[in-house]
């Protein structure tokens, strides 16, 4: 079973992915695919207690990929975690299984476009979804399950431009 | 005018309080809270509502800075943005300690305790009377 979430989220784990994905998906492991927070043993404590009852795993890009196909064929679910569309090109290129990518929250920075509430890119987003959507990855805009789900491509004229 | 009828300046030994939540449930808690014991002071409110990881770490982060000697973060559940950015803002800022899952009860024990107890010693208090609070009342057939 494994994968039943692949999200782009620049807050990780909080509440969204915990209480409304993890009421609907149920899953037994998260990984937090993340350099910066693997880099850090704090931080790393800190994601690994953040999710009472599930494995919380986190790992570097090049970790991931090399562990990303024995997940798959893992019992039970699994969400996969990154905090942003270059993080998750990076490992679309280097495993195949990571095509299909939910964008869950990008919030605002200075010098990024608004293409929701939650949803903002620069050109360095929109280089690295190009080369997802190059891949044959579907990047879906959802925040939460009760929310619609729409392409990140249909809020951004300039992706297809 | 602080909670529980004191005129008072705020005394040197008060524990400041922050509370962080999702959408605008720290507003009205200090509402009910307020509604309870009349207008307090020390409580700053905080929304993570639009914000990144980062900025909202930032936003804690400017919150806290000026506690001289510690303080308290009320988030609203563990595992949720406002906790772990919480943990991750105040670990330069002395002794900040984080209760979650803030409720009205614990809030108004607060409020009455806070020129009382040390940070931790609060913390502790605080987080056995929001699990006290929380019980079960079966109907009784009449």
């Amino acid at each position: 079973m494994s994968w039943v979430l692949h999200r782009i989220d620049d807050r990780l784990i909080h509440g969204q992915v915990l209480v409304a994905w993890g009421q609907r998906l149920d899953p037994e492991r998260i990984w937090v695919v993340d350099d910066g927070v693997a880099a850090s043993p704090w931080e790393r404590d800190l994601f690994r207690e953040a999710a009472p009852g599930v494995d919380v795993q986190v790992m570097t890009v090049t970790d991931a990929a090399n562990a990303y196909a024995t997940e798959t064929a893992a019992p039970g679910g699994a969400f996969l975690l990154v905090r942003d569309l270059i993080t998750a090109r990076r490992l679309a290129e280097a495993v195949a299984g990571a095509r299909d990518w939910n964008v869950g929250g990008l919030h605002y920075a200075p010098g990024k476009d608004k293409l929701n509430d939650y949803v903002y890119l620069n050109d360095e987003d929109r280089a690295a979804a190009r080369v997802l959507l190059g891949l044959g990855a579907t990047l879906s805009v959802q925040d939460v399950p009760a929310s619609r789900a729409v392409s990140l491509t249909s809020l951004d004229e300039e992706l297809t431009a | 005018m602080s909670a529980g009828g004191e005129e008072n300046a705020t005394p040197a030994s008060r524990v400041p309080a922050l509370i962080i939540t999702h959408a605008d449930l720290a507003q009205s808690l200090v509402r009910a809270a307020e509604s309870v014991v009349g207008p307090f002071t020390d409580v700053t409110l905080l929304s993570n509502l639009g914000l990144s990881r980062d900025d909202l770490e930032l936003a804690i982060e400017e919150h806290v800075k000026n506690w001289a000697n510690g303080g308290l973060l009320f988030t609203d559940f563990w595992g949720g943005s406002c906790h772990l950015c919480g943990a991750s803002a105040v670990r330069r800022h002395g002794e900040v300690v984080i209760v979650t899952g803030v409720n009205l009860p614990l809030l108004l024990d607060y409020l009455y305790n806070r020129d009382r107890f040390p940070v931790g010693e609060l913390a502790e208090r605080l987080q056995l009377k929001g699990r006290e609070s929380i019980r079960v009342q079966r109907g009784t057939p009449a």
